[in-house]
Protein backbone atom coordinates (compact mmCIF):
# COMPACT_ATOMS: atom_id res chain seq x y z
CA UNK A 1 0.00 0.00 0.00
CA UNK A 2 0.94 3.41 -0.88
CA UNK A 3 1.61 6.13 2.13
CA UNK A 4 1.95 9.87 1.69
CA UNK A 5 4.22 11.48 4.37
CA UNK A 6 4.27 14.94 4.75
CA UNK A 7 7.12 17.31 7.29
CA UNK A 8 6.83 20.15 8.98
CA UNK A 9 8.13 23.03 10.45
CA UNK A 10 12.21 22.44 10.79
CA UNK A 11 11.82 18.44 10.20
CA UNK A 12 11.41 19.53 6.69
CA UNK A 13 15.42 20.80 7.19
CA UNK A 14 16.00 17.67 8.93
CA UNK A 15 15.03 15.68 6.15
CA UNK A 16 15.37 17.39 3.11
CA UNK A 17 12.02 16.95 1.62
CA UNK A 18 8.51 18.59 2.51
CA UNK A 19 7.13 15.08 1.25
CA UNK A 20 7.28 11.90 0.18
CA UNK A 21 5.36 8.59 -1.13
CA UNK A 22 6.47 5.46 1.15
CA UNK A 23 5.70 1.42 0.00
CA UNK A 24 4.71 -0.58 2.63
CA UNK A 25 3.13 -4.46 2.86
CA UNK A 26 -0.62 -4.16 4.18
CA UNK A 27 -1.95 -3.79 7.50
CA UNK A 28 1.69 -2.48 8.49
CA UNK A 29 1.47 -0.49 12.10
CA UNK A 30 2.24 3.04 12.13
CA UNK A 31 5.74 2.84 14.02
CA UNK A 32 6.80 0.65 11.20
CA UNK A 33 6.27 3.89 8.83
CA UNK A 34 8.47 5.93 11.39
CA UNK A 35 10.61 2.68 11.52
CA UNK A 36 11.20 3.30 7.77
CA UNK A 37 11.46 6.81 7.81
CA UNK A 38 14.18 6.86 10.68
CA UNK A 39 15.97 4.56 8.95
CA UNK A 40 16.14 6.58 5.78
CA UNK A 41 16.21 9.50 7.81
CA UNK A 42 18.55 9.59 11.03
CA UNK A 43 18.58 12.75 12.33
CA UNK A 44 14.65 11.94 12.74
CA UNK A 45 15.65 9.40 15.21
CA UNK A 46 17.59 11.58 16.93
CA UNK A 47 13.86 13.50 17.42
CA UNK A 48 11.80 10.76 18.30
CA UNK A 49 10.74 11.88 21.43
CA UNK A 50 10.19 15.24 20.21
CA UNK A 51 7.79 14.03 17.33
CA UNK A 52 4.26 14.24 17.01
CA UNK A 53 2.44 12.80 14.23
CA UNK A 54 -1.10 12.79 12.95
CA UNK A 55 -2.84 10.16 10.40
CA UNK A 56 -5.23 12.67 8.50
CA UNK A 57 -6.32 15.50 11.25
CA UNK A 58 -5.64 13.57 13.95
CA UNK A 59 -2.82 12.73 16.12
CA UNK A 60 -1.69 9.19 16.33
CA UNK A 61 0.27 6.40 18.65
CA UNK A 62 2.66 3.84 17.34
CA UNK A 63 0.13 0.49 16.54
CA UNK A 64 -2.45 2.60 14.60
CA UNK A 65 -2.70 0.37 11.81
CA UNK A 66 -2.31 2.40 8.70
CA UNK A 67 -4.33 2.11 4.92
CA UNK A 68 -3.93 2.53 1.34
CA UNK A 69 -3.51 6.40 0.97
CA UNK A 70 -3.04 7.60 4.50
CA UNK A 71 -1.58 11.01 4.47
CA UNK A 72 0.98 11.06 7.73
CA UNK A 73 2.30 13.91 9.11
CA UNK A 74 5.59 14.04 11.30
CA UNK A 75 6.88 17.64 12.68
CA UNK A 76 8.12 18.70 16.19
CA UNK A 77 5.99 19.73 19.41
CA UNK A 78 3.30 22.34 18.34
CA UNK A 79 4.38 26.26 19.16
CA UNK A 80 0.84 28.31 18.68
CA UNK A 81 0.20 31.59 20.50
CA UNK B 1 -37.52 12.12 47.22
CA UNK B 2 -38.64 14.28 44.69
CA UNK B 3 -40.93 12.31 42.02
CA UNK B 4 -39.21 12.58 38.68
CA UNK B 5 -41.94 14.56 36.88
CA UNK B 6 -42.08 17.44 39.39
CA UNK B 7 -38.91 18.51 38.55
CA UNK B 8 -38.66 21.75 36.49
CA UNK B 9 -37.88 20.68 33.13
CA UNK B 10 -34.19 21.99 32.19
CA UNK B 11 -33.95 24.52 29.18
CA UNK B 12 -31.74 22.91 26.19
CA UNK B 13 -28.30 23.78 26.65
CA UNK B 14 -27.76 26.80 23.83
CA UNK B 15 -25.30 26.48 21.81
CA UNK B 16 -22.01 28.00 21.62
CA UNK B 17 -21.53 30.08 19.08
CA UNK B 18 -18.03 29.68 16.97
CA UNK B 19 -15.91 31.77 14.74
CA UNK B 20 -11.96 31.26 14.32
CA UNK B 21 -10.00 32.43 11.65
CA UNK B 22 -6.17 31.32 10.51
CA UNK B 23 -5.31 34.21 8.44
CA UNK B 24 -1.92 35.71 7.09
CA UNK B 25 -3.06 39.74 7.18
CA UNK B 26 -2.84 41.69 10.53
CA UNK B 27 -5.32 41.35 13.47
CA UNK B 28 -8.00 44.23 13.64
CA UNK B 29 -9.08 44.13 16.76
CA UNK B 30 -11.03 47.67 16.09
CA UNK B 31 -13.37 45.51 14.04
CA UNK B 32 -13.45 42.38 16.04
CA UNK B 33 -14.68 44.54 18.72
CA UNK B 34 -17.27 46.23 16.53
CA UNK B 35 -17.95 43.19 15.29
CA UNK B 36 -19.05 41.34 18.98
CA UNK B 37 -22.82 40.60 19.43
CA UNK B 38 -23.88 39.11 22.70
CA UNK B 39 -27.21 38.15 24.34
CA UNK B 40 -28.96 40.10 27.03
CA UNK B 41 -27.74 36.66 29.38
CA UNK B 42 -24.04 37.62 28.73
CA UNK B 43 -22.62 39.33 31.57
CA UNK B 44 -18.70 39.13 31.45
CA UNK B 45 -16.98 39.63 27.70
CA UNK B 46 -13.30 39.06 28.07
CA UNK B 47 -10.55 38.93 25.34
CA UNK B 48 -6.78 38.21 25.47
CA UNK B 49 -4.17 39.14 23.21
CA UNK B 50 -1.02 37.28 22.54
CA UNK B 51 1.43 39.33 21.59
CA UNK B 52 5.13 38.67 20.26
CA UNK B 53 8.18 39.52 22.37
CA UNK B 54 11.26 40.94 21.51
CA UNK B 55 13.12 38.33 23.07
CA UNK B 56 13.16 34.73 22.22
CA UNK B 57 15.38 32.30 24.39
CA UNK B 58 18.40 34.21 24.89
CA UNK B 59 18.14 35.80 21.44
CA UNK B 60 16.62 39.35 20.22
CA UNK B 61 14.44 39.15 17.51
CA UNK B 62 12.45 41.15 14.85
CA UNK B 63 9.96 38.76 14.43
CA UNK B 64 8.51 35.56 14.67
CA UNK B 65 7.21 33.47 11.06
CA UNK B 66 3.84 31.15 11.78
CA UNK B 67 3.47 28.53 10.08
CA UNK B 68 0.76 26.04 10.21
CA UNK B 69 -1.09 22.48 9.16
CA UNK B 70 -4.21 24.49 8.60
CA UNK B 71 -6.65 22.03 8.00
CA UNK B 72 -5.65 20.01 10.74
CA UNK B 73 -5.53 22.72 12.95
CA UNK B 74 -8.75 24.09 12.26
CA UNK B 75 -10.42 20.09 13.32
CA UNK B 76 -8.31 20.42 16.15
CA UNK B 77 -9.16 24.32 17.62
CA UNK B 78 -13.04 22.65 16.80
CA UNK B 79 -12.23 19.83 19.03
CA UNK B 80 -11.12 22.21 21.61
CA UNK B 81 -14.35 24.33 21.19
CA UNK B 82 -16.41 21.23 21.82
CA UNK B 83 -14.70 20.35 24.92
CA UNK B 84 -14.96 24.40 26.21
CA UNK B 85 -18.75 23.95 25.37
CA UNK B 86 -19.38 20.73 26.81
CA UNK B 87 -17.57 22.34 30.39
CA UNK B 88 -19.07 25.77 30.46
CA UNK B 89 -21.97 27.88 29.54
CA UNK B 90 -20.10 29.69 27.34
CA UNK B 91 -22.11 31.41 24.38
CA UNK B 92 -19.75 32.54 22.13
CA UNK B 93 -15.79 31.92 21.00
CA UNK B 94 -13.92 33.84 18.77
CA UNK B 95 -10.38 32.92 17.88
CA UNK B 96 -7.60 34.79 15.64
CA UNK B 97 -4.53 33.37 14.75
CA UNK B 98 -1.87 34.73 12.72
CA UNK B 99 0.31 33.03 10.02
CA UNK B 100 3.56 34.79 8.33
CA UNK B 101 5.66 37.16 9.79
CA UNK B 102 4.67 38.83 12.84
CA UNK B 103 6.69 41.47 14.03
CA UNK B 104 7.33 42.64 17.73
CA UNK B 105 4.76 43.94 19.72
CA UNK B 106 1.79 42.65 17.05
CA UNK B 107 -0.64 40.46 17.91
CA UNK B 108 -0.08 36.44 16.86
CA UNK B 109 -3.19 35.31 18.36
CA UNK B 110 -6.61 36.90 19.77
CA UNK B 111 -8.99 35.08 21.65
CA UNK B 112 -12.66 36.45 22.80
CA UNK B 113 -14.77 34.23 25.55
CA UNK B 114 -18.56 35.50 26.05
CA UNK B 115 -19.97 34.05 28.97
CA UNK B 116 -22.70 34.79 31.69
CA UNK B 117 -20.01 35.24 34.84
CA UNK B 118 -16.90 36.17 34.89
CA UNK B 119 -15.30 32.75 36.13
CA UNK B 120 -16.68 30.41 33.41
CA UNK B 121 -15.42 32.61 30.83
CA UNK B 122 -11.71 32.78 32.27
CA UNK B 123 -11.90 29.49 32.50
CA UNK B 124 -12.64 28.30 29.64
CA UNK B 125 -10.41 31.25 27.56
CA UNK B 126 -7.28 29.40 29.88
CA UNK B 127 -7.95 26.06 28.90
CA UNK B 128 -8.51 27.56 25.31
CA UNK B 129 -5.46 28.39 25.25
CA UNK B 130 -3.07 25.68 27.04
CA UNK B 131 -4.88 23.03 24.65
CA UNK B 132 -3.70 25.15 21.71
CA UNK B 133 -0.31 24.91 22.90
CA UNK B 134 -0.49 21.49 23.04
CA UNK B 135 -2.41 20.19 20.48
CA UNK B 136 -3.07 22.59 17.45
CA UNK B 137 -0.57 22.44 14.97
CA UNK B 138 1.17 25.70 14.37
CA UNK B 139 4.65 26.33 14.85
CA UNK B 140 7.10 29.55 14.75
CA UNK B 141 10.52 30.65 13.81
CA UNK B 142 12.59 33.62 15.32
CA UNK B 143 13.32 36.64 12.26
CA UNK B 144 16.45 38.53 13.40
Amino acid sequence: MKISVVFYSYFRELTGCSNLSVELPEGAALSKLVAELQGRFPKLKAMEKSTLIAVGLEYQSGNYVLRDGDEVSLFPPVQGG
Amino acid sequence: MKSLSSRPCKADKTVMNRWLRIQAGPIDETALRQDRTISRDIGAVIYFLGVVRKQEGEAEISALDYEAFEKMAVHQFQKIFDEVERRWPIESVRLVHRIGTVSVNEPSLWVEVTAPHRGEAFQACQFLIDEMKKVVPIWKRPVH
